[in-house]
């Protein structure tokens, strides 16, 4: 049996690091200010000087909200075929960001609100060739 | 700053109209705003209009020209406005600061636009550096699942039930039946809107604005015109501007920071609401009605509230009491709203400032909020734009 090639569907925003997956974030050394995906300049009107640096960031965190996509999205969002609803959220993470995201969950209705999620790689769709194209997504922990 | 008055308003009715392009229904209604007026088009000093992404402007944004062009060229200065769909009133704060500052007596604003079908998609421009983009082919999250996400927080902190979604969309059509520019006036029953198809739970299909064809044109000039006009003008009490704050929780690319207190609302409409009541000096009880961007019910219940309009927690109770209704004492979108409208992005900024004239005129027939003083319109844009304009007689 071959392995399924993978290929992310956007590159820059998320890695496979060796202590686990992460988002390709920035933070502002001067102000603590979490960025994701990678900033140039710190955003904060508060802080005096903008000096972000990479970093990985949003391991784990908590989930803000949840909604369901039950229709199939328009271009240029993907998804296999035939369509299945999925379960998006807003994740608080534990180092300081409110990020968007599909959440990996067999069951969308049974997801609750303020549950812990981790970070994990996920499979968006499959290309044509078989390809497996994926994209971060938040799972609960169980 | 000098008084600015309001005293023309023209609306093409909101729809499809496959078979009419865009300049055509900005002329519609510019002839419609010019003849309410009273003023022919060579008194007109200047135009500012909303900048459309999907039609007419040569493809450019340049739609203030196309009316000008359009109308007769008389040479006139012209403002093209860009602000998604905030546009329409942001090319409204142009006009009014045009006459206030002095600048010219009489100014056009005009909005109009034809939207391609379906939900809103993004640009087309594949760019890691377009969060709309990104956040689409990523996530694969449109725009009304953003929307889901904020009511669903909702429902989890006020305990909001689906049926009380489903009641504000039954509100808005009980309105639009008497408004003969809406698109869809048929009345809703609760079970229509229930059973109308899931979107995005829990966000059903008639809880969602569609999209709409429409064009809305106001004439503003200054007191000394006015006179000259009318015995009876519109006063702009104030218009305002503003964009997102850094802090305020919702996120509008793939992430913000995370506020410490969990709390998400939408800053660039509260501070625009915020600044535009301070400079009419009046609180957010003294505004008679609102006409606020209901792109789904859930705005009708916490735009109220993030702007001190009621208690945090109190608009579905408000709603289900009739308060909302122009005969209560919180009325919202006597015109029937963006749920009866649809979307014409750039064009109901300026739409909601017609409703909002039409009423302090008493000219809104069976909708009429009674005895209507002063209105308040706000409108929020993609990037962050929001405005708020308050009118008065």
């Amino acid at each position: 049996m071959t392995e399924t090639k993978t290929v992310h569907a956007l590159d820059g925003f998320f890695a496979d690091t060796a202590e686990g997956p992460r988002l390709l974030g920035s933070r502002c050394a001067t102000c603590g200010t979490a960025y994701f995906p990678r900033s140039a300049m710190c955003h904060n009107p508060a802080c005096d000087l903008s000096k972000t640096e990479d970093t990985e960031l949003g391991a784990e965190g908590t989930l803000w909200s949840v909604a369901i996509q039950n229709y199939p999205p328009p271009p240029p969002s993907k998804y296999n075929e035939p369509y299945q609803p999925y379960a998006m959220g807003v994740v608080d993470t534990s180092d300081g960001l409110r990020v968007l995201t599909q959440i990996a969950t067999e069951d969308p209705h049974a997801l609750t609100i303020g549950c812990k999620v981790r970070l994990v790689i996920d499979e968006l769709y499959r290309d044509k060739d078989g390809t497996s194209v994926l994209t971060w997504k938040y799972r609960p922990v169980v | 700053m000098r008084d600015v008055a309001a005293i023309g308003f023209g609306l093409h009715p909101w729809g499809k109209f496959n078979d009419k392009s865009v300049g055509e229904l900005c002329r519609f209604a510019v002839e419609k705003a010019l003849a309410d007026a009273g003023v022919g088009w060579r008194e007109v000093q200047a135009v500012a209009a909303a900048s459309s992404r999907f039609s007419g402007g040569k493809g450019w944004g340049l739609n203030g020209n196309d009316i000008v062009e359009d109308m007769g060229s008389t040479g006139i200065p012209v403002y093209n406005l860009s602000a998604g769909c905030a546009a329409g009133a942001n090319a409204f704060n142009i006009g009014w600061t045009l006459v206030a500052s002095g600048a010219h007596d009489v100014v056009l604003v005009v909005g109009g636009e034809k939207m391609p079908k379906g939900f809103i998609q993004t640009s087309g421009n594949e760019e890691k550096t377009d969060p709309e983009f990104v956040r689409q082919r990523m996530i694969g999250m449109p725009g009304p699942a953003f929307w889901a996400l904020l009511c669903r927080r909702r429902m989890a902190e006020f305990g909001t039930a689906e049926e009380q979604l489903a009641k504000i969309a039954v509100k808005a059509h009980k309105l639009s039946v008497h408004n003969p520019n809406a698109r869809f006036r048929d009345e809703f029953t609760l079970e229509k809107v229930m059973s109308s198809a899931m979107v995005s739970y829990p966000l059903r299909l008639f809880e969602i604005c569609p999209v709409s064809d429409g064009a809305a044109a106001v004439l503003l000039c200054s007191a000394d015109f006015a006179r000259k006009k009318t015995t009876a003008p519109v006063w702009v009490a104030s218009s305002a501007v503003a964009t997102a704050r850094f802090d305020d929780g919702i996120p509008r690319g793939l992430a913000c920071p995370a506020p410490k207190d969990g709390r998400a609302y939408h800053s660039e409409a509260a501070m625009a609401v915020e600044k535009a009541l301070a400079a009419a000096h009046i609180g957010p009880r003294d505004v008679d009605f609102v006409e606020l961007q209901d792109n789904t019910v859930y705005y009708e219940l916490a735009f109220p509230e993030d702007w001190g309009l009621c208690q945090p927690g109190e608009a579905e109770r408000l709603m289900e009491a009739g308060e909302t209704m122009p005969t209560g004492k919180l009325p919202i979108n006597p015109s029937g709203g963006f749920l009866s409208f649809g979307e014409a992005t750039t064009a109901q900024g300026v739409f909601q400032i017609c409703e909002l004239g039409w009423q302090l005129r008493g000219q809104a027939g069976p909708r009429q909020v009674p005895d209507a003083k002063i209105g308040l319109a706000q409108t929020l844009g993609l990037g962050g734009n929001g405005t708020a304009t308050v009118l008065k007689r």
